[in-house]
């Protein structure tokens, strides 16, 4: 609906007290209606039962309660309207009803009390100056010295809108220098999908999984436009690793380094573990796993630079020191690695107003001497998620496949069977100790809190069976809150795994090592 | 041996029940006006939070009060009466002003924010025609809910990360989607005076 008509919509609702006045020589209830109609709105927007009901007045006998419960019923379905019922008398002696249906902000451009006040500036931030083209620049002049006009406004910040697709736009209305002046700001702040380098994600969780206990973290995040500083603690965390730790670490993160293409990322942690009696069984039926360790301390400086700002690409070290398990000895082990990643996503926001989210990133790992690693292994992981959405509905596929070679640490084994992958089966009943090879597919359904999954995967040792394992199960997951309950498909066991816990800013794909 | 109460013990529930009859106060209050129920209820407030700060920014707000009675404590409605108003905060007075949107239009101004919560729900009636037996034979619930809705999309994307207040806002109020904002009190029984 364009603003002329919205304000000659308003102003037939402003008409109403002569319309309330004519309803006294208006057609009394019982008189039978020769049409209904609704103006002010495609018809093809309401319900097929609101508009049948609507449909069927014509040849009823005028009953006002039930012309004002429909003009309800049309106000809870199209929230942004308002509606008015008008019942004027047909000249054949019958009553012609009309809802009057108006668009809420054109009531707003009449109600607004500051639009007597005279705009002495408006002011556009965010954005260069030279960016701001002649349409903006002309709706700027025709706002400035006169009384706010409302709709004027709403115009521009469309246009500001659609002329800055990567920024969100914001008025504000603000007092002007003198009284009775006011001032009107757009202020653009930029989308953080439009920027070249994403900050790395790190999720904040609290939860507990049926098998395997509580576990939490918390990253405290600390964030400018281009530079974030995040400590961050874990404790008793057992859900993405095959290891249980707690400590903290911290993070220090730039992702404009003279130009937004290329950021830098730095990490040091500390964290203690806890070993569960399967994985202390299993490691010694595979010589293969280097022994655990009491701590783990670890650096990692990064390199990213983004090619475009859908493909990004990083390069660095992870130098980790292993404590041995034994308290009374200082020995140790380094397992340093070089690490190398691709990162690339894409959305999609077509008029069908389907979502469509793709995001895919490769990760090689390699310990090597010649970092004086005293562990040398090479580790690959590929992790792919594609979602689309449409109204409240939510169709995700995710998958991951990962292999290692050599005497990778504990921390670079694969493990599944959490709150994420094969929920309905165990980590320590799969594969205590981990696994060298691994993939898992998960393909996820949500309407509104309510979540349906099945998911698949195997993880396993070079040269042993691998058997694929299957679960499905179901979940509510209102908000950050979430509850799940999996079952495993193919096994001769009937048990269910419950996870219940918060979790904020989910990391964007896959099992996420710290 | 009985023990008596300790002073301290005293002043306390004292408090405690001072404090009972304070909220009692701010507890619905229903009365017969002419041949309409009107309803008051102090502590059913609806300008704070984004709503308001949406307002300071010098923006109208549309806010829609749905005053229902019910035969019993979460009922269905035997009557049901919504106004729809926008509201705007006056940058220079400071104070708010109202709108009742829809036939007869009524703007009211210079209100503070409880004066123009009041002045919605005094606009809020119900006929007592509509009760039927409700109110003089049996008692009847009130249940008041107000929606406002035309908010912005919360700015920066979907792609906050970490644990940040804005983040921990928006997150533990499900809020992607432009919001709307809504409550809903129930209160009975009450009965009409003759």
């Amino acid at each position: 609906m364009n603003a002329v008509t919205g304000c000659t919509l308003i102003a037939l609702l402003l008409l109403a007290p002569s319309l309330t006045h004519a309803q006294d020589t208006s057609p009394p209830d019982g008189t039978r209606i020769a049409s209904a109609q609704v103006s002010g709105l495609e018809l093809s927007r309401l319900s097929p039962g609101l508009r049948e009901d609507i449909g069927k007045l014509a040849g009823t006998p005028l009953d006002r309660q039930w012309l004002k419960a429909l003009a309800a019923r049309l106000e809870d379905e199209q929230p942004r309207y308002v509606a008015a019922v008008r019942v004027t008398a047909d000249p054949d002696g019958g009553a012609r009803v009309v809802f009057v249906v108006a668009r809420v902000g054109d009531a707003e451009y009449h109600a607004n009390i500051n639009a007597r006040y005279i705009v002495e500036d408006v002011e556009i931030r965010g954005v260069p100056d030279h960016a701001i083209t002649p349409e903006m620049r002309a709706d700027v002049q025709a706002l400035t010295g006169k009384t706010l006009d409302s709709e004027l406004a709403e115009r521009l910040e469309a246009r500001l809108q659609s002329g800055f697709t990567d920024y969100h736009v914001e008025r504000r209305t603000v007092r002007g220098s003198v009284p009775g002046r006011i001032r009107v700001v757009f202020q653009l702040t930029r989308t953080e999908e439009s920027r070249w380098l994403r900050f790395e994600p790190l999720e904040a969780n609290a939860l507990y999984h049926s098998d395997q206990g509580w576990g939490a973290k918390m990253p405290l995040t600390i964030s400018g436009r281009n530079f974030q500083i995040v400590p961050h603690f874990a404790v008793d965390v057992g859900d993405d690793l095959i290891e249980e730790y707690s400590g903290f670490g911290l993070r220090v993160e730039s992702r404009k380094i003279g130009t937004e293409r290329l950021g830098v990322f730095f990490e040091w942690s500390s964290f203690d573990q806890t070993w569960r009696d399967p994985t202390l069984a299993a490691i010694p039926a595979n010589p293969r796993v280097p022994a655990p360790y009491r701590n783990r301390m670890t650096v990692t400086p990064l390199a990213k630079f983004a090619v475009s700002p859908r493909l990004t690409v990083a390069g660095g070290v992870s130098i980790a020191e292993l404590d041995s398990l034994d308290e009374s000895s200082s020995d140790s082990r380094m397992a340093n690695a070089a690490i190398a990643a691709v990162r690339f996503n894409q959305r999609w926001r077509p008029a069908s107003r389907a979502r469509h989210d793709f995001d895919a990133v490769f990760t090689v790992r390699a310990g090597t001497r010649a970092l004086e690693s005293d562990l040398e292994y090479e580790r690959y992981l590929g992790q792919a998620d594609y979602s689309v959405g449409w109204a409240t509905h939510r169709l995700s596929v995710s998958s991951m496949f990962g292999g290692l070679t050599g005497d990778a640490p504990l921390f670079e084994r694969f493990s599944l069977g959490d709150s994420r992958t094969l929920r309905g089966w165990d980590k320590y009943r799969i594969a205590p100790a981990g696994g060298d090879r691994m993939f898992h597919t998960s393909v996820e359904y949500r309407h509104r809190a309510l979540v349906l999954f099945l998911d698949s995967g195997s993880v396993w040792d070079a040269g042993r069976d691998a058997r694929v394992r299957f679960s499905s199960g179901f979940g509510f997951a209102p908000g950050p809150v979430f509850f799940t309950v999996g079952f495993p498909l193919n096994t001769s066991e009937f048990r269910a795994v419950f996870t219940v816990g918060l979790r904020l800013s989910t990391a964007s794909v896959g099992i996420q090592k710290n | 041996m009985v023990r008596r109460p300790r002073p301290g013990t005293i002043v306390a529930l004292t408090l405690f029940a001072w404090a009972a009859v304070d909220l009692g106060a701010q507890a619905v209050t229903v009365s017969r006006i002419a041949d309409a129920v009107s309803v008051r209820a102090p502590a059913f407030t609806f300008i704070k939070g984004e709503p308001l700060d949406r307002l300071k920014d010098g923006r109208a707000v549309r806010v829609d009060l749905d005053l229902s009675v019910l035969p019993g404590p979460g009922a269905r409605a035997a009557a049901r009466s919504r106004q729809a108003f926008v509201l705007s905060y006056d940058l220079w007075e400071e104070r708010f002003a109202v709108t009742l949107v829809g036939p007869p239009p009524r703007s009211v101004a210079y209100l503070t924010s409880t004066g123009a919560e009041a002045w919605c729900l005094e606009q809020v009636t119900v006929p007592v025609a509509a009760l039927g037996r409700l109110g003089r034979d049996t008692p009847f619930w009130i249940r008041l809910e107000y929606r406002i809705l035309d908010g912005d999309p919360p700015p920066g994307g979907d792609d906050d990360t970490g644990l940040t207040l804005r983040a921990l806002i928006d997150a533990l109020s499900a809020r992607r989607q432009p919001p709307v904002w809504t409550q809903a009190i129930e209160a009975g029984p009450f009965r009409l005076r003759p």
